[in-house]
């Protein structure tokens, strides 16, 4: 009843308000768009700008260290080039390697704790305020302190990874985790997974917290298992916030750069050298900006293809948010 | 049942998230002591643990890096940046919620362009502000490579998509009938947006805010190409300390709290906005 009644009652206001409206003679529409275009033309300038720019340049000869610059159209050429490219491809497999492994082990740690601490009576803001502090630190920043720790003389990982009973016992080689071709990249994996297991433990948690608790007193009464529980209740409520949590998690995850610059810069050889990092050494070390641009564009139109999945789905579970209500 | 005493059960559950916390301190413990350690405590086997601290690190940072000046560049940059952003942010934002403008097609547009990879917008935006910085224009209004003018055009850019969705969420939960019965009071469209809307968004709005500082302060990638020795900020000037020569840690490590710390003490003063900042509003920590 009261829904309706504030409903009636805002009917008429707007209708009240659009008579004044006419008066001053702006519509809604005019009003509205208004709001909108500067804000537009900085977010159109610097999304179409760039664009346009890549698919210009993906499609010349462009050289910035020879005197020519940007040069003659060469069609497909640059994407050929791309394609035929095992520094391209070796990147490629590196970022999705990086970005499955570090992304499932992050969720399936961050899940495990915001369970863990779902059930906690003490120390709540304790341990959140701990959890929030890797997300916060710049990573480029606290990637350097890493790389310190990992340091095979003097870091503390590192030393001790060396120097325990254990390496001595089995005659173990140094190992140099950052040096090593196949340690180099789960070293990194680690370090983004210190730094973003804490993000989705702590949305995962407030998903949990935000859950109705009359499903689980009615689950009770039944005398449904804990297993019951969690996979016909618990999981599928929850699946809304694990869907958003992991796809942010992703989008991120392929565009790692600012780790792989502090801890190794792409080595040892190619073995850590992400798309972005890739596309960073052939563009603005090697100049090759044709060659870059088209592996540009190609990353691009993959991410925005995931991307337009990706929002399909959080679209559609913040539209299910704001229904709720 | 409410279980009041203290079973096995709890004690393996501190005892694991006291490790776990373990874990995720310890990068910024080790941070913090290194950036304390005298130079002849840094590089040695095993690493020390017990030393006299001292500050020599801080000072040479300041001193001999020069990092006064980042820190006044990161400042500066990321100030100037958020008030953009929360201006303009805020305009379309609240557009956006009150009177749908594309419906839904226009935000879904703006929320790609946050998803484009920084990397493959970098190489022409190093153009522009290159062709920019060598005109009359971009002199006088210091936007060119290595200036700040670029770097708060470049954070504006890339902050915005992420604030206008933030404060969405924030705007949509404002009664309509608040604004409405404004009407009738007589105020002009553009009072109410000032003075009934932004005072009851106004968490929303810190919360952007801080967010688009600490994105700002934390920015990497587009400061280190963009820049090369006037403009450089905090986080490129951290990088700085890896030196032909090899890595200065000491001082790395003390470039790094002074750069890490601001950030920390935002995120933990406003814990309960920050969950909800970090997914896009869709969230409620």
């Amino acid at each position: 009843m009261s829904a309706t009644t504030t409903e009636n009652s805002r009917i008429k206001s707007l209708k009240k308000t659009r008579n004044q409206r006419k008066k001053k003679g702006m519509s809604d529409n005019v009003y509205s768009i208004l709001l909108v275009t500067p804000a537009m033309i900085i977010i159109g300038i610097s999304a179409l700008f760039p664009l346009f720019y890549a698919i210009n340049i993906a499609f010349r000869y462009a050289d910035l260290t020879s005197p020519v610059g940007i040069g003659e159209f060469v069609g497909l050429d640059n994407f050929r080039f791309a394609l035929n490219d095992d520094f391209f491809w070796n990147s490629t497999k590196v970022t999705l390697t990086f970005a499955i492994s570090a992304v499932s082990i992050e969720m399936v740690l961050g899940i495990g704790i915001a369970f863990l601490l779902n059930g906690t009576k003490w120390l709540k803001g304790l341990t959140r305020s701990v959890l929030l502090l890797p997300i916060a630190a710049a990573p480029a920043a606290v990637g350097l302190i890493w790389r310190y720790m990992y340091h095979p003389e003097f870091g503390v990982i590192g030393y001790y990874l060396n120097h325990n009973p254990l390496s001595a016992l089995l005659n173990i080689e140094e190992i140099n985790m950052l040096g090593n071709l196949k340690l180099a990249l789960p070293s990194i994996v680690l370090f983004d997974v210190w730094q973003w297991t804490p993000f989705v433990a702590i949305i995962v948690l407030a998903g949990l917290q935000s859950l109705p608790k009359e499903p689980f007193e009615a689950a009770k009464l039944d005398g449904a298992s804990s297993f019951m529980v969690h996979t016909k209740l618990t999981f599928p409520m929850l699946a809304p916030v694990l869907t958003l949590v992991f796809l942010l998690r992703s989008i991120d995850a392929l565009r790692l750069y600012d780790a792989v610059f502090s801890l190794t810069r792409g080595g040892p050889g190619t073995a850590t050298e992400t798309l972005t990092f890739y596309l960073y050494r052939l563009g603005l070390v090697k100049f090759r900006m044709d060659q870059a641009s088209a592996i540009a564009l190609l990353f691009l139109y993959v991410s925005v293809v995931f991307t337009i999945f990706a929002m399909r789905w959080l679209s559609k579970f913040q539209s299910e948010r704001i229904t709720e209500r | 049942m409410e279980r009041d005493t203290f079973t096995k059960e709890d004690m393996l559950r501190y005892i694991l998230i006291f490790l776990l916390l373990l874990f995720f301190l310890f990068p910024i413990f080790m941070m913090l002591l290194t950036s304390f350690k005298p130079d002849d405590a840094v590089l040695t086997k095993p690493p020390t643990w017990i030393f006299k601290p001292t500050f020599d690190n801080y000072r040479y940072a300041f001193q001999e890096a020069d990092f006064a000046l980042f820190l006044k560049n990161t400042l500066i940059v990321s100030t100037i940046s958020t008030l953009f952003v929360i201006v303009l942010g805020s305009l379309a934002s609240y557009s956006f919620a009150r009177y749908d403008v594309g419906k839904g097609h226009v935000m879904f547009f703006i929320l790609t362009t946050r998803m484009f990879p920084a990397i493959a917008v970098i190489l022409p935006y190093f153009v522009l502000f290159r062709g920019i910085g060598e005109t009359v224009i971009g002199q006088l209004l210091n936007i060119g490579l290595d200036t700040l003018g670029a770097l708060v055009i470049t954070y504006t850019m890339f902050n915005l998509p992420f604030a206008i969705w933030l404060m969405f969420s924030f705007f949509q939960e404002i009664p309509i009938e608040l604004e409405d019965s404004a009407r009738l009071d007589g105020y002009r469209r553009f009072q109410v947006f000032y003075k009934v809307v932004l005072p009851l968004a106004a968490p929303g709005i810190v919360v952007t805010a801080i967010f688009s500082l600490i994105f700002a302060w934390n920015e990497f990638l587009f400061a280190f190409m963009l820049t090369r020795l006037d403009a450089r900020t905090m986080t490129v000037g951290v990088a700085g300390f890896w030196t032909q020569r090899g890595i200065l840690w000491g001082p790395l490590s003390a470039a790094a709290v002074i750069g890490v710390v601001p950030t920390l003490i935002f995120a933990l003063s406003l814990q309960r906005y920050f969950v909800r900042g970090l997914t896009f509003g869709a969230v409620r920590g």
